[in-house]
């Protein structure tokens, strides 16, 4: 089993800061949705990870942590994500290049 | 390479890996993106074995987001840790025997230059400090002296990260490293005064944890090695196998190092500066507006 870097859709969309996927190592692993959390009232969307492309390295965590001040993102085990984003399963819109999770699978 | 480079051929849309079709549809070719819509593209480089948390990782992706043209743009490696990402981008990658790169980018550049006349073909170099300053050494020196038109960037990690911990000439004096268990005897080589001297145009020392930043030094590099002369951009870009360094506290490593020995420096020849205001419309580099005279102070 190994970690993953999971990020709560409701802690970020507060803040929608940006930061972490400037700072992640690995190419299209932490992408934005500007979907997520709107059915919750917030107005920006959300960082979410491409977890078969994470590595593990906590980089994200840090920086969210740190500099973002948010707190927003945790290690957490790949059995234990209620919902993968599994690359396959995250597409980019149509229209637009802002990036969505077409259909989030669960693993578990 | 051309935009054609990234189109589907007709009736092969569906038969496409899913990354190449992200790149076709959302990739960088042909626009302007920057590190700010990081995460809402797809980007060039793509998945590739360089180790967790690796800054030099980072660095190169910031880098490859940088390009000014990426579609027009051919980088050239060597032997060591970041040829392993870099030839996993969507971009002609060619690899130079160890210590050949700038003798293989001065011949590339040449060429590309006889074939496409005046149309821009950037090339650029990444190497690590071995590679740069050791190994490459003759050829680094000699590229610059004839002012090959091309930028050099080294990913310098401080040591030989790929065969597993040799100093370098760029290893800090002092340090332990596994093949240097008595401590390295000599002094940091100065690259940076060996590039001036040698006649580059453009010389800056950049760290990752400072995304923006690097995005400017590397486009101003690749601009002026278009018509100018050689560039040269020095990264420190930590090895965290070598230097032990936990994964999560490589930026705060990289904020250290930066305050101890990587100060942002930058030097632009005035050639260099007039070509960016001129051609490109750089403002940085106006004469700036004289200062109000100082108020005389009134006597009473
Ligand atoms: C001519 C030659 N000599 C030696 C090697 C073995 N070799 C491969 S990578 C490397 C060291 C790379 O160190 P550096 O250039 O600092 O890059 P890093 O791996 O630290 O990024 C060496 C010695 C080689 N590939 N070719
Ligand atoms: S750094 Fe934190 S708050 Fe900012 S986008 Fe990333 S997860 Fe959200
Ligand atoms: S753990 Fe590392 S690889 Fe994974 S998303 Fe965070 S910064 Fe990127
Ligand atoms: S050995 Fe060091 S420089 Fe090479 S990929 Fe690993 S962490 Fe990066």
């Amino acid at each position: 089993m190994y970690l993953v870097a999971n990020i709560d859709v409701e802690i970020c969309a507060a803040k929608s800061c940006k930061l972490c996927t400037q700072y992640c190592p690995e190419a299209n692993t932490i992408l934005y949705s500007e979907e997520m959390g709107k059915d919750k009232g917030f107005k920006y969307g959300s960082a979410y990870v491409a977890v078969d492309r994470c590595k593990g390295c906590a980089q994200c965590v840090w920086v969210c942590d740190n500099m973002a001040k948010n707190n927003a993102i945790k290690m957490i085990m790949i059995d234990q994500l209620p919902l993968a984003a599994i690359t396959d399963n995250v597409t980019y819109g149509e229209k637009s290049t802002v990036a969505v999770l077409s259909d989030p699978m669960v693993v578990g | 390479m051309s935009l054609d480079y990234v189109k589907f051929s007709g009736g092969f849309e569906k038969f496409m890996p899913k990354e190449y079709r992200d790149m076709v549809e959302h990739g960088p070719f042909g626009k302007k993106i920057s590190v700010s819509q990081m995460g809402s593209f797809k980007e060039i480089l793509e998945e590739h074995p360089m180790c967790a948390g690796c800054a030099m990782t980072l660095f190169i992706r910031l880098a490859i987001i940088a390009f000014p043209n990426p579609e027009d743009t051919i980088t050239v490696g060597t032997a060591g840790c970041g040829r392993l990402a870099i030839s996993q981008a969507a971009i002609p990658f060619v690899y130079g025997n160890y210590g050949d790169q700038n003798g293989v980018a001065s011949g590339l550049s040449r060429g590309l230059r006889l074939r496409f006349g005046d149309k821009p073909k950037d090339v650029v170099v990444m190497a690590g400090d071995g590679g740069t300053a050791d190994i490459g050494f003759q050829q680094v020196l000699h590229s610059w002296f004839r002012k090959e038109r091309f930028t050099t960037i080294m990913l310098d990690n401080e040591v030989y990260g790929n065969t597993g911990g040799q100093e370098s000439g760029m290893t800090n004096r002092g340090a332990v490293l596994k093949m240097a268990p008595l401590g390295k005897k000599f002094e940091k080589m100065d690259m940076l005064q060996m590039a001036k001297v040698a006649g580059c145009a453009y010389v800056a020392t950049v760290v990752p944890n400072n995304p923006r930043r690097v995005e400017s030094v590397i486009k101003k590099a690749v601009l002026i090695a278009r018509e100018v002369g050689s560039t040269y951009i020095q990264a420190y870009t930590s090895c965290n196998i070598e230097y032990a360094i936990p994964t999560d506290k490589v930026m705060e490593d990289a904020k250290t190092v930066e305050n101890d020995r990587y100060q942002f420096t930058e030097y632009v020849s005035d050639e260099a500066k007039q070509y960016l205001t001129e051609r490109y419309g750089y403002k940085d580099y106006l004469p700036k507006p004289a200062a109000p005279a100082a108020a005389i102070p009134n006597k009473a």
